[in-house]
């Protein structure tokens, strides 16, 4: 990754913890001053390096992961704010990232049970948990949003 | 990539697909600070892949499931 490159995904997760919510093309191109068709060719070469996840239909981020753009079946308390994370994994990441405690509030996939999690030293309070991975990990970039 | 309250809930789930691997919570919770604790780092890098590997190997995520390409 070259410095340009670099510098824009700063910008970019910078703006994520600034503003709550992963960020338009337009707010971060207000942040660099240029113009967001310049951000977006930025992030399709941040795209094709895996450094973060463009909508496959527009010019916005779907996944600046482990923050997701969009609403997902897995919602952080972190930092006093909410957030939406790619999956159980990236909700973990949040707290990670942020370093901090938190909550994740999510369902069981197969029961629809609500499961809360609270992050309390980078361990969670029901241990009883299970996590299950259903791609390896060589697949995993086939498809990052299906993973 | 999701969480389940049994391994009976997970292989409900599946429905006769093939599965994929099962760690506990715990497990997750430390592969998720080592995987993205830097992520909001100023000095990232973006990690290499044997970086990531030595991560899932430190955790004991080995075997060919979590092989990376």
């Amino acid at each position: 990754m070259d410095a340009v490159d670099l510098e824009l995904r700063n910008l970019t997760y910078a703006k994520v913890v600034e503003l709550g919510h992963v960020p338009t093309a337009a707010e971060v191109a207000a942040a660099a001053g240029c113009d967001p068709e310049e951000v977006v060719a930025g992030w399709r070469g941040l795209h094709d390096q895996h450094a973060l996840v463009l909508n496959a239909a527009t010019a916005e981020i779907r996944m600046a992961n482990p923050f997701s753009a969009v609403p997902t079946a897995y919602r952080v308390h972190a930092a006093d704010r909410w957030w939406y994370a790619n999956c159980a994994w990236d909700a973990f990441g949040i707290c990670a990232a942020l370093h901090v405690d938190g909550q994740i509030e999510t369902s069981c996939p197969d029961s629809g049970e609500p499961l809360s999690i609270a992050i309390r030293g980078q361990r969670p309070d029901d241990e009883r948990l299970l996590f299950h991975c259903l791609v390896p990990a060589a697949r995993w970039w086939d498809d990052i949003v299906f993973t | 990539m999701n969480l389940f309250r049994s391994e009976e809930r997970i292989e409900h789930w599946l429905g006769g697909r093939e599965p994929g691997a099962t760690i506990p919570v715990t497990k997750l919770s430390e592969l998720a600070h080592a995987w993205w604790g830097d992520r909001l780092a100023p000095e990232w890098r973006p990690h290499t892949r044997e970086q990531n590997q030595a991560i899932l190997d430190r955790l004991d995520l080995t075997g060919e499931f979590w092989r990376l390409p």
